[in-house]
């Protein structure tokens, strides 16, 4: 259609004029938004008086980014007014982009109204006393809730009774023969179109409730931070939603005689992302991932502060670290329940060892305690493997037994109930010192190991991104998403290249200077999961400033380490293959000659092993042991693994899924409590999480069959 | 007990096969060959253990008792893995592809191109995609994208890939359990070529299949199984199409053929 109309065929210029004109209104649009937002008058973010113009940085960049989006709007339309092919294309992702800029700025609205409207729900205020009280509620409110209420109430009621004659009918066997009559038909099987008008009504039921709220919240300044100027956000969404929602309907279909063109161009934006989304098992937990973060970040200004950021890294690391294990093991289609009695084990072995001694070693410095208590986890893990292996019985009920023959060994070991404590033992903590020359020769390492991938990827990633820039001059704009990205990942990738090795170099100097070169002191505890502040001598991470509130441990370090370390083995090993073939499907892995068995064992052991290294953080970061220790962990960590788009029958998962996973468990477990919801809700909230980030797995999965 | 090779120089010589699922006696003493350069027809009705056959000699089920030589040689196969370094390469009727990997990963799966960083094997990503692409087209498979995962294919394109993979990994005996049953015709015609040109670079072939028309246009012998015995081996020169179908219904060989049958030459 809009090749037809760059070809000016009659039928098809009243769409591309509109188009065209679409794009020149969200161009004058998205310029209005900059102004407003620079001036003010749309505030986003926290802000102490909106009419002084104290920009905040999320500002200055919804102000930077309007003017661009304008740009590339005023750019298309002139395309198309002038008729250039590559405008095809770009009016597509305009739309598509307008579309997604509409919906992000009327869910930056709507989520934190209707958080905070829900907030208000559930604290027994009579609402529509408020309401008609007020005079400073516009008379939109009382009219816009009284419509909502009316429409939701009668709809929920009409469902009610519609879904209560279907049960009937199905029950009921003498009702069977009034199946046969049209009327019941309708009830049975609902058309589509009377389903649509349902969800409408529905809908727009919802959204009046909204507005409601959107007005009626503003009037708890105490309770609430939205005020009527963000309001107005509704407006700028709705009139870049819509519009931009039709054009991108009406552009859609497009016929192109060229072959490479027609591939090019069949493949519209939604079609692209969903297509390269499908290809991720992790799809799913990055679009949850995105939408609570932005939720939070929206509904309560605590949110991105770096001591919460900090708080919940730390909080989730040790169970991330046990998730990657229990993502593989669930790949290749197995299941551990073990994992928290492992992590009980272990730790208390790592404690015991230091305190009152191992059977032939005697009392253990904390280094070689570590090992041995990891060792101790390794025998556990290859206990639950050599289980599942010889009797083949199903691991659920093999690490059923385990998870509480395990338990029982802390419950024996430390009696009555008492916690092992570190303290208890010794006066101190135990402290390493490291000498400059140690150090030095660390930092040395790390340059060489810096300017080695840098020599080694560099080049080939120039060259490509060289290459793809070189297609694109060729070929216009068709096809050459990824030479952007490609340039872009260069680009960044120098970057950092470039500020490790400038601060590996102030580092050296520093602690070859005479100033900075004395001995650094370093707890053994702080060395596995220390505050990082901690470490070093003058509260600073090896000269790099951290704010002092922040809880930032060391796990967490470790464990994007071991992140990138599996999700390289998983992706890009043969034992990554096999662990993927051994799930998806055990024959075939098998008639291949993939040795299953040795997988399965190899997996459990892996799991046993990464929850032994998390006991040892846990027990670092807080040096006493419970016989309880890790309790429920194993379904939590499930839930993380789940949620990150790992398949429990196996077969399908990604080590970055369980990442996202557990950063949403740790978002949900800190912002739930700083938007105010109570703890208690917790665990019923990622219940419905876990349910939804399947249901939307799935979805993105979309048609792939087993 | 004592076994020994009784086809001198076949390529593959079971002798006396036995194979029992708990007490459930599938195979009841087999013997079974396959000569250098021949394509052999395995035939039987449904349940006659066809598949439990060569999945013993692909190391698959361990057998009960019996022996199996290879190239001359008496072999333990003990585990697919085995039989894959004899240089023998499977379609199974039932365990071909993992559905959620992509067509490149099935295709090397369990064997993977590597290069070496260091002491770290990682995957050769650009030779497992070019390569099998280029494989496939060999046999005729023409594939969009060998990133695609074999779930969303269709029956018919997984079981040419399996077929595909095959024909490029074998190296002395190709065995194809019921290849065809998803094919259309001209697939098929595919897989019945390129059955004859394993056949002339030098291999061996087990075809397995209920269409004896396919079977009978390119198979040099024909093994009849029927309930965990062997029925007789034939010649195709020996028997006609009509026979050989009669033999799988009935189970009896007809009197015209008795002397070809089971113990003849003992
Ligand atoms: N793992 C197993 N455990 C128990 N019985 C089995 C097993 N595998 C096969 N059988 C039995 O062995 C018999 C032969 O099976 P097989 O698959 O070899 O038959 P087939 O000749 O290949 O048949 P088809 O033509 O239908 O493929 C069947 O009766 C089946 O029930
Ligand atoms: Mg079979």
């Amino acid at each position: 259609m809009m090749q037809a109309y760059l070809e000016n065929k009659r039928e098809a210029a009243t769409v591309g004029l509109l188009v065209t004109f679409l794009n020149f209104g969200f161009a004058i649009l998205g310029a209005l938004v900059a102004f407003l937002v620079f001036f003010g008058w749309m505030p986003f973010g926290e802000r102490a008086n909106i009419l002084r113009s104290d920009l905040n940085n999320i500002e200055i960049i919804v102000t930077i980014a309007s003017l661009i989006y304008a740009a590339c709007c005023a750019r298309t339309g002139f395309g198309l007014l002038r008729r250039e092919k590559s405008s095809l294309r770009w009016s597509q992702w305009m739309l598509f982009i307008t579309v997604m800029i509409g919906g992000a700025i009327l869910l930056s609205v709507i989520i934190p109204v209707g958080l905070k409207f829900s907030l208000l729900l559930s604290q027994d205020i009579d609402l529509r006393a408020v309401i008609n009280d007020t005079a400073a509620v516009s008379e939109l409110a009382p009219m816009a809730l009284m419509v909502g209420e009316t429409l939701i109430g009668v709809n929920l009621f009409l469902i009610a009774l519609l879904a209560l004659l279907a049960l009937l009918v199905f029950i009921i066997p003498p009702l069977d023969a009034l199946r046969r009559i049209d009327g019941i038909r309708l009830i049975v099987a609902p058309p589509r179109r009377l389903i649509v008008a349902f969800m409408v009504l529905l809908t727009i039921g919802v959204a009046c409730v909204l507005i409601a709220g959107a007005f009626t919240v503003p009037l708890y300044p105490g309770m609430t931070t939205i005020r009527d100027a963000e309001n107005h956000r509704l407006l700028a969404g709705l009139l870049f939603f819509l519009p931009g929602f039709v054009g991108y309907r009406l552009v859609r279909q497009v016929e192109e005689e060229s072959d490479e063109l027609r591939r090019a161009i069949a493949l519209t934006p939604g079609k692209f992302i969903r297509s390269e989304l499908a290809k991720s098992p992790s799809a799913g937990a990055i679009i949850g991932f995105i939408a609570i973060f932005m939720a939070f970040t929206m509904a309560t200004d605590l949110f991105l502060e770096p001591s919460s950021v900090a708080s919940f890294l730390s909080n989730v690391a040790t169970k991330g670290i046990i998730a990657i294990g229990v993502t593989y093991l669930m790949i290749s289609g197995e299941f551990d329940l073990s994992v928290g009695s492992i992590l009980g084990v272990t730790a208390l072995s790592f404690m015991n060892f230091m305190t009152n001694g191992a059977p032939v070693f005697g009392v253990m410095e904390p280094i070689p305690a570590a090992m041995l208590a990891i060792f101790v986890a390794f025998v556990l893990g290859s206990i639950n493997g050599v289980l599942l292996i010889t009797t083949r019985i199903p691991s659920f009920i093999v690490t059923l037994g385990t998870l509480l023959a395990f338990r029982a060994i802390t419950l024996v070991a430390i009696a009555g109930g008492r916690i092992l404590r570190y303290s208890d033992h010794h006066d101190a903590l135990p402290v390493i010192a490291i000498s400059n020359l140690v150090f030095m020769a660390l930092v040395v390492i790390g340059l060489l190991v810096v300017a080695f991938t840098a020599y080694r990827v560099l080049p080939v990633w120039y060259r490509q991104a060289a290459h793809a820039w070189s297609i694109r001059e060729a070929n216009g704009d068709f096809g050459t998403t990824g030479a952007l990205i490609r340039t872009g990942v260069f680009l960044l990738a120098l970057f950092v290249i470039v500020i490790a090795v400038i601060w590996l170099v102030a580092v050296f100097s520093y602690h070859s200077s005479a100033g900075g070169g004395q001995m650094v002191e370093v707890g053994y505890f702080d060395l596995f999961n220390g505050r990082v502040l901690s470490i070093g001598s003058e509260g600073d991470f090896f000269h790099m400033p951290i704010p002092r509130n922040a809880n930032v441990r060391l796990a967490i370090v470790w464990w994007f380490i071991f992140v990138a370390i599996f999700h390289v083995i998983l992706t890009n090993t043969s034992f990554g293959n096999s662990i993927f073939a051994t799930g998806g499907n055990e024959g075939a892995a098998r008639a291949q000659g993939v040795n299953v068995d040795r997988i399965k064992l190899q997996n459990f052991v892996i799991v046993a092993l990464l929850t032994g290294i998390a006991a040892i953080y846990e027990t670092a970061r807080n040096p006493g042991v419970d016989p309880l220790k890790g309790t429920g962990w194993e379904l939590e960590v499930i839930a993380m693994t789940v949620i990150g788009g790992a398949l429990l029958t196996g077969g399908y998962g990604s080590v970055v899924g369980s990442l996202l996973g557990a950063l949403i468990f740790g978002m949900l477990q800190t912002g739930l409590v700083l938007v105010g919801i109570e703890s208690r809700l917790f665990a019923g909230t990622i219940g419905v999480i876990i349910i939804a980030a399947v249901v939307l797995n799935t979805l993105v999965r979309g048609g792939q069959r087993n | 007990m004592q076994y020994k090779q009784q086809n001198a120089d076949a390529l593959v010589d079971m002798v006396d096969i036995h194979k029992y699922f708990g007490s459930v006696q599938v195979l009841r003493g087999v013997d079974f060959h396959v000569d250098r350069q021949e394509i052999v027809g395995l035939l039987g009705d449904n349940g006659a253990g066809k598949s439990t056959l060569i999945k013993v000699l692909t190391g698959f089920h361990s057998l009960t008792r019996g022996q199996i030589y290879f190239d001359g040689d008496a072999v333990a196969i003990e585990s697919p893995h085995d039989a894959r370094e004899l240089g023998i390469e499977t379609v199974h009727q039932d365990l071909a592809l993992v559905p959620l990997m992509s067509i490149a990963r099935n295709f090397w799966l369990g064997q993977e191109p590597t290069y070496s960083i260091g002491p770290f094997r990682l995957l050769d990503k650009k030779k497992m995609a070019s390569e099998s692409v280029g494989a496939l087209a060999d046999v005729g498979i023409h594939i969009r994208d060998s990133e695609e995962t074999v779930g969303t294919m269709s029956g018919g394109e997984r079981q040419s890939i399996a077929i595909g993979r095959a024909v490029y990994f074998g190296k002395k005996l190709l065995i194809l359990d019921e290849p065809t049953s998803a094919l259309s015709v001209g697939e098929t015609q595919k897989v019945l070529d390129y059955t004859i040109a394993a056949k002339e670079k030098g291999m061996g072939v087990i075809f397995i299949t209920h269409n004896i028309r396919h079977v009978y246009e390119v198979a040099d012998r024909f093994t009849i199984i029927e309930r965990g015995h062997k029925l007789g081996d034939f010649y195709k020169s020996e028997v006609t199409e009509n026979e050989v179908a009669d033999m799988i219904v009935t189970g009896q060989i007809p009197e015209r053929l008795r002397l070809y049958g089971e113990g003849a030459g003992e």
